[in-house]
């Protein structure tokens, strides 16, 4: 007995210690043409629980780079099941397409800190039963290995914000410091990564609260997300971004909001990916039921009216509406095949899709 | 890829359009936003599908501007705090900067053209405001449908005794300036 309580708390403490090692579950298809990581692009990630698989496929036809980003946010997982779903049916016949489907792959490793929603999620897909990974917002705590600031600094302007907690954010430390904390040099490598890559444009798949309206604790009607559906482009790439969703809309009918990086709001990757790097840059919210903080139960898998098949639709038809965008505005674009548009995606379901 | 932009074309020309009454508008255009939403960028992507002749530049400022030039203001109105924030200025900057010009304007005697491209998404207390703001200046409105579904815009325009031309999707804005310039 007193054995099994040493066992036990030496299991604790060694997790405490280490955290939440993780590797995903990718079954890539016949379009990957390699497969390497973060850390061939900055090496103090090898071994470390930031280090992250990405995905290369080439055509090795010339023309453009992209890069297609999920798991920046672990939760939002219309984001890494669609570099998911890429990776496991596309073929790409010109140009070229980088995927990095857990972007932050320490936040993939721990749960949502709201624990209302399981880390590992069940789905049938074409080789049975597969877990999605429903990870937090944030670097885990244990990866970080310091404590949180009281105020959180963007490293190279100086722009605050009062959530400390921010500073575990990838998303608010582009392009990030080779020798600062974890997250930072996570961000840092993925810049690193671009220039060496020379991509030409990017993509940072999110999600947001849903649109739905709701009534607060005192009885007020308070409106739902605004960040829901929209394409948020940099300065640069806004035509382009403009393009895109008239496309979506037409086509589609799904009417997404435009918008453009805010100068001074420091740190984000559609902003600072292009400014350090020249790549255009955009980044897409899809509506995530999970992430509507008045839900007392939710499901972001069959919920009906954003089911994450709707969700993964989009991103996949964000993808597609890009590179036309791109062809018209730049004279060239990657070319695919295999990538399911958002019709097909809500008309034969997501899961077939996923090997 | 062609296909797609082709089929792209053959559905503006499905698009649904109302139009109240029709008023011949002219070029060349001038083009600037009032809220610094990317409403109208969208208006410059789509007004190229039609050869409008047009200048745009988000943050025209008064005297930077020989309105003499033109025949047509376009204000494509959505408030946007990214983008005001990008810009740098604050609301009641960005309603100064187009009240400036909008004056301007009608000494010259050009066309105002109040457009809301970006629908529901653009409407909210800073958007409405300035909207209400720059309605005395307005020869006529083009809206997307769901922006109006409270009925805002159609009493501005009948109020004003001037026409309104609705749209459902961004692209249908098409076939309105095809109309009313006569493209």
């Amino acid at each position: 007995m007193k054995m099994k309580a040493i066992v036990v708390a030496f299991l604790i403490l060694a997790t405490a210690t280490l955290g939440s090692f993780f590797r995903p579950d990718v079954r890539p298809g016949y379009g990957v043409t390699g497969i390497g990581w973060l850390s061939d692009y900055f090496t103090p990630l090898k071994g470390t629980n930031m280090d992250t698989p990405i995905y290369f496929m080439d055509s090795g036809n010339e023309g453009p780079t992209f890069l297609l980003m999920g798991g920046t946010h672990g939760r939002e997982i219309s984001g890494t099941t669609a570099a998911l779903v890429f990776i496991e049916n596309v073929v790409v016949t010109k140009g070229r397409v980088i995927v990095m489907p857990f972007s932050n792959i320490s936040g993939v490793s721990i749960p949502d800190e709201t624990g209302k929603a399981p880390h590992f999620i069940q789905v049938e897909t074409k080789s049975g039963p597969r877990f999605l990974v429903y990870g937090d917002r944030r670097t885990d705590p244990v990866d970080q290995g310091i404590p949180d600031p009281v105020v959180f600094m963007h490293a190279q302007s100086g722009f605050t914000l009062e959530d400390g907690t921010e500073a575990r954010n990838l998303n608010r430390q582009y392009p990030g410091v080779a020798d600062g904390n974890p997250t930072q040099q996570l961000a840092y490598a993925i810049i690193e990564m671009i220039k060496a890559e020379k991509v030409d444009f990017n993509l940072d798949m999110h999600e947001s609260g849903t649109p739905d309206e709701y009534i607060d604790e005192r009885g007020n009607t308070r409106s739902g997300s605004s960040l829901a559906y929209t394409l948020v482009c940099h300065p640069d790439a806004l035509e382009i971004g403009a393009v895109a969703i008239m496309e979506i809309e037409a086509f589609y009918g799904i009417s997404m909001k435009l918008e453009e990086s805010n100068l001074s709001y420091r740190g984000l990757s559609h902003l600072e990916i292009r400014n350090a790097t020249g790549s255009l840059s955009f980044l897409s919210e899809t509506p995530n039921p999970g992430q509507d903080s008045w839900r007392k139960v939710y499901d972001v898998i069959n919920d009906p009216d954003y089911p994450l098949k709707h969700r993964v639709g989009l991103q996949l038809q964000i993808i597609q509406s890009l590179f036309n965008a791109y062809e018209m505005l730049m004279g060239e674009t990657v070319l695919v095949t295999g990538l399911p548009s958002y019709d097909e995606t809500m008309e034969n379901g997501l899961f077939i899709y996923l090997n | 890829m062609k296909k797609l932009l082709l089929t792209l074309f053959v559905v503006f020309c499905f698009v649904f359009v109302s139009f109240a009454v029709e008023t011949l508008l002219e070029e060349p255009v001038i083009v600037t936003s009032a809220g610094q939403s990317p409403g109208a960028l969208q208006f410059t992507v789509v007004a190229k599908m039609v050869n409008l002749d047009y200048k745009f530049d988000k943050l025209y400022k008064v005297e930077d501007v020989d309105m003499s030039q033109f025949k047509t203001f376009v204000i494509v109105v959505g408030a946007s705090g990214k983008g005001l924030g990008a810009a740098g200025i604050d609301l009641e900057v960005e309603i100064n900067r187009v009240l400036a010009l909008a004056n301007k304007a009608k000494e010259n005697g050009l066309k105002i053209v109040i457009c809301n491209l970006e629908g529901a998404s653009r409407r909210g207390e800073s958007s409405d405001r300035i909207v209400t703001t720059l309605a005395p200046f307005a020869s006529v409105y083009f809206v997307k449908s769901d922006a109006n579904e409270d009925g805002f815009f159609t009493t501005l325009s009948e109020k004003a005794g001037v026409p309104m031309a609705t749209f459902e999707m961004t692209v249908g804005l098409k076939d309105v300036l095809a109309q009313y310039f006569g493209k």
